[in-house]
């Protein structure tokens, strides 16, 4: 491999590792904050890239259909918090795995209804649409870089509301002792709806991002959420830290595997997880 | 004096186990109380019941004239109830000065009678460890926090699970220093505890609990003329 496309292939890991953070990161907020484990967490990164898709063909504008989209995430992660998923916190991990997947099937029967199966896609928007020259003879689409920098921005800003902010205190504290929380007089029951809610923003705007560069199509949710556990157990289940490391060493390694060795690039991750359970039984960021 | 806190008639069970048969007490505005017993006579139930952490199955729990029996525990807390737990509910991944600032607030009336500052020279030890992790801290600076994270929400009334259980005898003092600050600064305080002889001295009443049920319930005058009673019911 040439260094030009060595370093075509790092940008493009890079960017893929961002963007499963955007997704990992709400998927281990909630596991490590709310005990939640989400199996539906996949599908709202499907439901995000349809929405785009959906506004952008009817307001013709991207950035539109990326606020109204994103919006209508919320909306949805509030209506799923407080009407089903306020119901398993007495409960074991069994009853939510049989209730978040059957969120699935509803997601993938609604995709299914409203859009049909056949693949769609969304323009990138104009703006954004050009290359940069990396070198010579190498140019690199101005739409990643974007994404990357997107993610950037979102992980920054996480970082930022969780380690030093009133909001993000209660939350850490949340994780460690729910009940004490609620002791100081806070609502832990609206502290879990904003986390909820926050988590399915972050893998619905995982989806508007990706929908210009992916093809929509259905069970493109339940692909990115493997994908994903693989980050949060690499991670560490609950860190978030860790999902952002895991994340890039993901990204990064699926994307050199399917180049240099397409053979073993289905499973390359799988090994890597593997492997740094055997040294790591833990995650490299134990929570 | 008004009465602070009316608790009648509180029977709550865990699980199959009946623990508290009927607990009353009245507490009057300002005042400090105890709340004596052996382990498991339902002293803490008794706080928890109030505060809604074990919630009564019935009775009633009245709070500045209002009753609060059904309200959840942060909605409680809300109308300046702070609550120091045994086992003191530290955070193992907050530092010591998140734990004062995520919890410090205005107390329902807009009033802010204790800082950040003023906890931190209440109890200087903090001042060493701010940026430690909680569970990092001994047992009595845990304590501290627990107390000091207590007082950053401007309480009316202060409710301490075990305050001095496990402490050093220097610490104790100091912690006891800081219950009798805190009494001077006008707050009501309920405290469970086994030492009776600071409470005999710090509390205008005490309440003493023997399997669920109130046995004796007076001033210090009174507890002192019943000082063996009192004394064989604690005697393990």
């Amino acid at each position: 491999m040439d260094t030009s496309l060595f370093l075509v292939q790092l940008l493009n890991g890079v960017q893929y590792g961002l963007l499963l953070f955007l997704i990992a990161s709400g998927l281990t907020l909630v596991f490590g904050v709310m005990g939640i484990l989400n199996l539906a967490h996949g599908s709202m990164y499907m439901i995000g890239a349809y929405l785009a898709y959906y506004f952008t063909t009817l307001t013709d504008s991207f950035l539109l259909a990326f606020i109204i989209s994103g919006t209508i995430a919320l909306v949805i992660g509030i209506i799923i918090e407080r009407f089903l998923i306020i119901h398993l916190y007495k409960r074991d991990h069994l009853d939510q795995v049989l209730l978040t997947v059957g969120l699935i099937f509803i997601f993938n029967a609604t995709q299914s209804y409203v859009w049909g199966n056949d693949p769609l896609g969304v323009e990138v928007p104009e703006l954004l649409s050009g290359s940069i020259r990396l070198t010579d003879i190498v140019e690199y689409p101005v739409y990643r870089l974007f994404i990357s920098l997107l993610c950037l921005v979102v992980a920054a800003s996480m970082y930022f509301t969780i380690n030093k902010t009133r909001l993000g205190m209660m939350i850490r504290a949340g994780e460690s002792d729910r009940a004490m929380v609620e002791n100081l007089g806070v609502d832990i029951s609206k502290l879990f709806t904003i986390v909820f809610a926050i988590g399915v923003f972050l893998a619905s705007l995982a989806g508007i991002v990706s929908a210009p560069i992916v093809s929509l199509v259905p069970g493109m949710g339940e692909h990115v959420l493997i994908s994903c556990f693989v980050v949060v157990v690499i991670g560490g289940l609950g860190s978030i830290k860790g999902a952002f490391v895991a994340a890039l060493i993901v990204g990064i390694v699926d994307t050199y595997a399917s180049v240099l060795l397409p053979q073993i690039s289905s499973m390359s991750i799988y090994l890597l997880m593997a492997l740094i359970l055997l040294v790591k039984p833990q995650g490299l960021f134990k929570n | 004096m008004q009465n602070i806190l009316e608790v009648h008639g509180l029977q709550t069970l865990y699980g199959e186990s009946h623990i508290l048969h009927g607990v009353s007490f009245d507490i009057k505005a300002g005042e400090t109380v105890s709340i004596m017993g052996r382990n498991g006579m339902g002293k803490s139930t008794t706080l928890k019941s109030i505060l809604g952490i074990a919630p009564p199955r019935s009775g009633s729990v009245i709070y500045k004239g209002e009753d609060i029996t059904r309200l959840p525990t942060w909605k409680r807390m809300r109308q300046d109830i702070a609550y120091v737990p045994e086992g003191r509910g530290m955070f193992h991944n907050l530092t010591v000065k998140e734990h004062l600032q995520m919890a410090a607030r205005k107390n329902s009336r807009g009033e802010t009678n204790w800082t950040y500052d003023q906890v931190l020279e209440v109890f200087p030890r903090l001042t060493e460890r701010l940026t430690n992790k909680g569970t990092q801290l001994s047992g009595g600076e845990q304590q501290m926090l627990a107390i000091g994270r207590a007082l950053l929400t401007n309480p009316d009334l202060l409710i301490l699970d075990e305050a001095t259980e496990g402490l050093a005898p220097l610490i104790r003092k100091e912690i006891w220093q800081v219950i009798r600050q805190i009494k001077d600064s006008g707050v009501s305080t309920i405290i469970v505890d086994k030492n009776i002889k600071v409470l005999n001295e710090l509390c205008e009443q005490h309440i003493l609990i023997v399997k669920g049920k109130v046995v004796f319930n007076g001033d210090s005058e009174t507890l002192n003329e019943n000082k063996e009673f009192i004394e064989q019911s604690l005697a393990v």
